[in-house]
C-alpha cells in the first residue's frame, strides 16, 4: 500500500501534467460508452417498437422503405392500397385481425395517423404490451383525435383541446385544415416508442379532412365542404396507406405473405416485421463497427498520452528514484511505482470519463427524446461496458510496463549524483 | 445417505440412455411417407396474357394454396435436434429472437415459393437467440410437438420449445 501512496504523492507534484492526462483518458472513454449507449439503445427502441404483428402490407416498393414508414413514421409511402384489396386481407380465412392505417398529415411536426378501433386493441410493442390511455377515450366523433404522449407533453396539450392538422409532413406547414379543427379525446401512455409521437384520428375524418381536396389544393367558393356538410357525406375510404396483419397460425405466414405479394389486383407487399428490422440492423451494422473501432482508437490515442507523459518526465525524475534507492527502495519497487503511476492515472479517467456520461446523459435526455425519439436511460454499466472499461484498465497496466522497465534499468545504473 | 448416494449413481448411468433418445432429425422424415406428391400447378409465373386482367379493377385472385400439408403424427413429444434457417418473430430488446420459424433453406423470407406447412417448425424459446445474420444455420434442440387438425381452417404444423441452440457449422474437411 505504500508504493500506491508513494506514487500518488509523486503525482502531486506533477498535477497539471497528471490532471490533463486524466482529463484526456475520461473524454476518450466517456465518448466509447456513449457510442455504445446510443448504439444498443436505438437497437432496443427499434426492436421494442412492434410486437406481435404477422405481416405489414403497403404498395410495393422496398421491405425496409415499408417498415420504416409504417411502424417508425420515417421516410413517406410511394402509393396507397385501395380499400377492397384491404376488405380482402382482412376477410381472409387465415387472417385474425387486420388493421388499416392512413398517413400523410402532420401537425406541427408529429405525423397524423387515420386509423381504426382496432389499432388499439391489436397494436402491441415491447413484450406484448398494449396501448393504455392516461386520459379521456377513443376516438368516437368524427372529429375526435388520440394524442401520443409526447405530442400531449412537448405541446402542452389537454383534453378537450381544439388542434388544426396541417397538410404534408413537414415541421412548418403552410397549408393547414383549420376550417376542420379536431378536439382532443384521449391521450395515450408514454411507450418509448414513434407512437408516443403521434397523433391518431378515425379512417373518417381523414377523410373528411381531404374531401375537398380532390385536385391536391384546397377547393375554394362552391367547391369548400364545411365541418358540418362533411358529417353527413359518404366517408367510407377508398384508400389507405399501410395494413397491419395478425394470422390465427404462425406458420401460415409465408403462405399469406406469398398469396400477397403475387395478389393480381393491384402491387402489394407484404413483409415479415422481424425479418425486415434484421436487414435494417445489417445495413445499419456497418457503420455501428466503424464508430465503434473509430471511438477504441480515440482511446488508444488517450491512452498513448498518458505514456508520453509518463516517459517524458520520467528523465527530470531520475533524481527521484536515486533517492528512493538510496533509503532502500529496490529496483523492482522503482518500477512497480511507475506502473501504479499509469494505473492510477487511467482509473481516475474511467472514473471521470463514467461521470461525464451520466452527466451528459442527464443534460441531454429530454433533447435527444423530444428530437430524436431515443430514449437514452440513466442506468448502471452493463456487463459489455465493464469489460470494455476493464480493457482499458489492462492496457493502461501494459503501458505502464514501459516506463517501468525503463525506470528499472537507470535505476540499477544510476548512483545519487546523476551524470546526465 | 447411503440410499441417496446410490440413487443418484443409478441416475448417471441412466442418464446416458436418455441423451440417447435425442434424435437428429432431417427435414424430409417432417413428411410423411405417405403423402401424395404435391405437384405444382404448371401456369408459368410471369405469364403476359394476362396482363389484361391483372390491370383490370378487379383482378383475378392469386394461385391457389395447396391445402394443409400432412403432418407425420409420431414425431409428437420426441426430443429432436433439427438444423435450419431462423426467420425472426418476436425480438426483445437486447437483441434476441424469443420466437421465430424454423425453415430448411435461407431465402424462406423472400419472395421464392415458401415451403408447405409440413416443412415449417414454430419455435420459441425462453433465453433467445442473438442473431447475427439471417443466413447462418443454427442447430435447435427440444421437444417437437405435432398439431393435428382436420379441418381446413386450423393449420397443422409442428411447434418446438427449444431446450438448446447453437450455430451450424459445416464439418470440416
Amino acid at each position: 500500500m505504500f508504493l500506491l501512496r508513494l506514487a500518488l504523492a509523486s503525482l502531486a507534484n506533477r498535477r497539471f501534467t497528471a490532471l490533463l492526462t486524466v482529463f484526456a483518458i475520461a473524454l476518450s472513454v466517456c465518448l466509447l460508452l456513449a457510442v455504445e449507449r446510443v448504439r444498443t439503445e436505438a437497437r432496443a427502441s427499434f426492436a421494442n417498437t412492434i410486437s406481435g404483428t404477422d405481416l405489414i402490407v403497403g404498395a410495393r416498393s422496398g421491405s425496409v422503405n415499408l417498415l420504416l414508414y409504417s411502424v417508425f413514421r420515417i421516410g413517406n409511402a410511394t402509393n396507397n392500397i385501395r380499400w377492397d384489396s384491404f376488405e380482402k386481407l382482412a376477410t381472409h380465412r387465415q387472417v385474425d385481425w387486420a388493421i388499416p392505417i392512413s398517413l400523410g398529415d402532420s401537425h406541427r411536426g408529429y405525423r397524423v395517423m387515420g386509423t381504426n378501433e382496432g389499432y388499439f386493441d391489436h397494436y402491441h410493442y415491447g413484450r406484448g404490451q398494449s396501448l393504455q390511455l392516461t386520459q379521456g377515450e377513443r376516438f368516437h366523433d368524427l372529429f375526435d383525435v388520440v394524442l401520443g404522449a409526447e405530442v400531449a407533453e412537448a405541446l402542452n396539450y389537454k383534453l378537450g383541446d381544439k388542434i388544426v392538422l396541417s397538410h404534408g409532413v413537414a415541421t412548418v406547414s403552410l397549408q393547414q385544415h383549420d376550417d376542420k379543427p379536431f378536439v382532443v379525446s384521449g391521450i395515450l401512455a408514454r411507450t418509448g416508442t414513434p407512437v408516443d409521437r403521434t397523433l391518431h384520428i378515425s379512417l373518417e375524418g381523414m377523410e373528411a379532412l381531404h374531401v375537398d381536396w380532390q385536385n391536391g389544393v384546397p377547393a375554394r367558393g362552391a367547391g369548400k365542404v364545411s365541418a358540418e356538410q362533411a358529417r353527413h357525406m359518404d366517408l367510407q375510404p377508398k384508400a389507405i396507406t399501410a395494413a397491419m396483419l395478425g394470422l390465427k397460425s404462425k406458420i401460415a405466414t409465408f403462405a399469406v405473405q406469398r398469396e400477397v405479394n403475387e395478389y393480381r389486383g393491384e402491387p402489394l407487399l407484404a413483409i415479415l416485421p422481424g425479418v425486415a428490422l434484421q436487414e435494417l440492423w445489417s445495413l445499419m451494422g456497418t457503420a455501428e463497427k466503424a464508430l465503434f473501432v473509430v471511438s477504441l482508437f480515440v482511446v488508444l490515442t488517450g491512452l498513448i498520452g498518458m505514456l508520453t507523459a509518463i516517459l517524458t518526465s520520467l528523465n527530470e525524475r531520475r533524481r527521484e528514484m536515486a533517492i528512493l534507492r538510496s533509503v532502500g527502495a529496490r529496483p523492482w519497487h522503482v518500477a512497480s511505482l511507475l506502473v501504479l503511476e499509469a494505473f492510477s492515472l487511467a482509473a481516475a479517467g474511467v472514473v471521470v470519463g463514467t461521470a461525464l456520461l451520466y452527466a451528459g446523459i442527464a443534460g441531454a435526455q429530454g433533447y435527444v427524446q423530444a428530437n430524436y425519439g431515443l430514449y437514452l436511460p440513466l442506468s448502471a454499466p452493463t456487463p459489455y461496458e465493464w469489460t470494455l472499461l476493464g480493457a482499458i484498465l489492462a492496457a493502461a497496466l501494459l503501458m505502464g510496463s514501459v516506463p517501468a522497465w525503463r525506470a528499472y534499468r537507470q535505476s540499477l545504473a544510476d548512483g545519487l549524483s546523476i551524470r546526465l | 445417505m447411503r440410499r441417496v448416494l446410490l440413487t443418484a449413481l443409478l441416475l448417471t448411468l441412466v442418464s446416458p440412455l436418455w441423451a440417447a433418445d435425442l434424435r437428429t432429425l432431417n427435414w424430409q422424415e417432417l413428411i410423411p411417407k405417405d403423402a401424395p406428391p404435391q405437384v405444382p400447378q404448371m401456369t408459368p409465373m410471369h405469364d403476359m396474357s394476362q396482363l389484361g386482367d391483372a390491370l383490370s379493377e378487379g383482378g383475378a385472385a392469386s394461385l391457389q394454396q395447396f391445402p394443409s400439408a400432412p403432418v407425420v403424427k409420431e414425431m409428437d413429444g420426441q426430443q429432436v435436434k433439427i438444423p435450419g434457417y431462423i426467420v425472426p418473430l418476436d425480438v426483445t430488446e437486447e437483441g434476441r429472437v424469443t420466437e421465430f420459424l424454423l425453415v430448411p433453406y435461407f431465402g424462406a423470407c423472400i419472395h421464392v415459393p415458401p415451403p408447405p406447412s409440413n416443412q415449417i417448425i414454430h419455435v420459441t424459446t425462453e433465453l433467445g437467440v442473438l442473431l447475427d445474420a439471417l443466413y447462418q444455420p443454427f442447430w435447435i434442440e427440444g421437444p417437437l410437438k405435432v398439431e393435428h387438425s382436420s379441418s381446413e381452417l386450423a393449420e397443422v404444423g409442428y411447434q418446438l420449445a427449444a431446450d438448446k441452440i447453437y450455430p451450424y457449422e459445416l464439418p470440416a474437411n
